[in-house]
């Protein structure tokens, strides 16, 4: 039941949070972001707060009045006699493959070993750019290592002492500009690590292993985060050609088999957007580009309205 | 603020176009498969959409309770089961639920004991019943008997102490 109810809600709340962002025209990342954390949190407690508002929710009277009855659909049988709901919880366990084997597994896996250590590499010198950017961010200053790989790569790993890492390999491929934007979306990526927002996200997402539509807006979460950096680290550089451009050589590298692991925030964080096969580049350039951005409708309101259609309408689907 | 009237407009008609998505689907499975849990008007409708099911209708029923039964639900798949509802004489209260279920089938909303005082085995026409004593949401004094009969389980919930319900049960059997 509880299984059942938590896809079907998410489902009702990730068409109704789709809507309301196109409907008001959100375009900010971060507003984004926490419209889909309507969708990824609801489904955890929708069901038994219901059930504690309502204990005869779960009665068949009510599932006659109900707007929707998925028991409706799981016991429809099929032409040769399998019922719906067969073919629903292999998705269900379809989707569970999938988590273990591209989030969970992989995040476990980086955090427990961590691709690099400070000793691998040499301190690079970006003069003051980092101090004075760690300033404005009010972080403490990040060491900056240099690997001596021809791979391009670039991210970050926070905890006590953060590090960002760059590879040889991409200084010799980006201009100061577009080095030093980049390395302003790793510390934007730092900054935000004080309110680890993912992994908590993350820590709760994991209730929801099963559930496909979680999987997917998890993922967009993740990919907002990028954006969200992107936007921290144009406002620090003034600059959106050079980030679009520093983006746009990870891009157009001819190996798109060594598609860099790059621009992410922490160990654990590298390895969540990993699975989201390292940024939807395409998207962010795009963005950094042509996008404009005005003025935004106060989120509130939108969101306090979402919200409740959210939870009024997914009271009546059992 | 113009913006944000045309965003309400727009999102108000989202959640119209939603709702109406999600009563076509549920209406949908009732329009592909007949024996899909749905309302009948009467016992009759239920025994001739059901036809070979044994439906479990009591003979015998007190004066304080309306025949006929105010809502009948019944599903012939994934397996039989039915619950029909009462109410009180010249009232609109619940009174009376009586189901049978061939499987997992919850029909507690009105009539659901909350609280059981007392639970005796109940021999009745050699079945062996299980009869509580207790009270409902409300504090008013509820009764129910269950028992399985032919592959179902069989339960009677009456707003009203034992007295009546035993009778409406024994009255059902043959």
């Amino acid at each position: 039941m509880y299984v059942v109810q938590s896809f079907c809600h998410s489902l009702v709340a990730a068409v109704l949070v789709d809507r309301a962002l196109k409907a008001w025209k959100i375009y900010s990342p971060l507003i984004r972001q926490r419209f889909r954390l309507i969708v990824i949190l609801f489904p955890i407690f929708s069901f038994p707060l219901y059930q504690l508002i309502n204990p005869a929710r779960s009665s068949v009277f009510f599932r006659m009045e109900a707007l929707f009855d998925s028991s409706r659909w799981l016991t429809l049988e099929l032409g040769w006699g399998v019922p719906v709901g067969v073919l629903f919880f292999v998705m269900l366990g379809a989707t569970s493959l999938v988590f273990l084997l591209q989030e969970l597994i992989p995040v476990l896996r980086h955090t427990m070993t961590p691709k690099h250590s400070v000793d691998e590499g040499t301190h690079f010198d970006a003069g003051t750019f980092v101090q004075d950017t760690a300033k404005v961010l009010a972080i403490r200053k990040p060491e900056v290592i240099l690997i001596g790989e021809d791979e391009p790569f670039l991210f970050s790993a926070t905890g006590r002492e953060a590090v960002i890492y760059l590879s040889s390999g991409l200084t010799r491929m980006l201009s100061s500009e577009e080095l030093r934007a980049a390395i302003a979306h790793e510390m934007a990526h730092i900054a935000r690590s004080r309110r680890p927002l993912l992994v908590a996200l993350f820590l709760f997402r994991i209730v929801q292993f099963f559930n496909p539509v979680v999987l997917v807006k998890y993922r967009r979460a993740v990919r907002d985060e990028e954006k969200i950096c992107d936007d921290i680290a144009v406002k620090l550089t003034g600059d959106r050609g050079a980030l679009a451009r520093a983006l746009k050589n990870f891009y157009q590298k001819p190996d798109k088999k060594r598609v860099l692991s790059s621009l992410q925030s922490s160990s654990a964080n590298m390895s969540l957007e990993e699975y989201g096969h390292n940024l939807h580049l395409e998207s962010r350039i795009a963005r950094l580009e042509t996008e404009q951005t005005g003025p935004e409708p106060g989120p509130l309101a939108p969101f306090v309205l979402t919200l409740s259609a959210v939870m009024l309408l997914n009271y009546l689907i059992v | 603020m113009k913006k944000q009237l045309s965003g309400l407009a727009a999102f108000a008609a989202a959640v119209a176009i939603l709702v109406a998505a999600l009563l076509l689907a549920n209406w949908a499975p009732l329009a592909l498969q007949k024996e899909t849990l749905r309302r009948y008007n009467s016992i009759e409708e239920v025994r001739a959409a059901l036809p070979g099911k044994m439906i479990y209708v009591p003979s015998y029923f007190p004066q304080q309770v309306s025949w006929p039964p105010s809502k009948i639900l019944a599903q012939g798949k994934p397996f039989l089961a039915s619950v029909m509802e009462f109410k009180r004489a010249g009232s609109d209260e619940a009174v009376l639920t009586i189901s049978q279920a061939e499987g997992p089938f919850n029909t507690d909303r009105d009539i659901a004991l909350t609280t059981v005082s007392e639970q005796v085995r109940y021999i009745m026409k050699g079945r062996t019943a299980a009869l509580q004593v207790g009270t409902c949401r409300n504090g008013e004094p509820c009764s129910r008997m269950s028992w399985h009969e032919g592959g179902s389980a069989i339960t009677v919930t009456m707003r009203s102490g034992p007295f009546e319900l035993t009778r409406i049960s024994e009255s059902m059997l043959h």
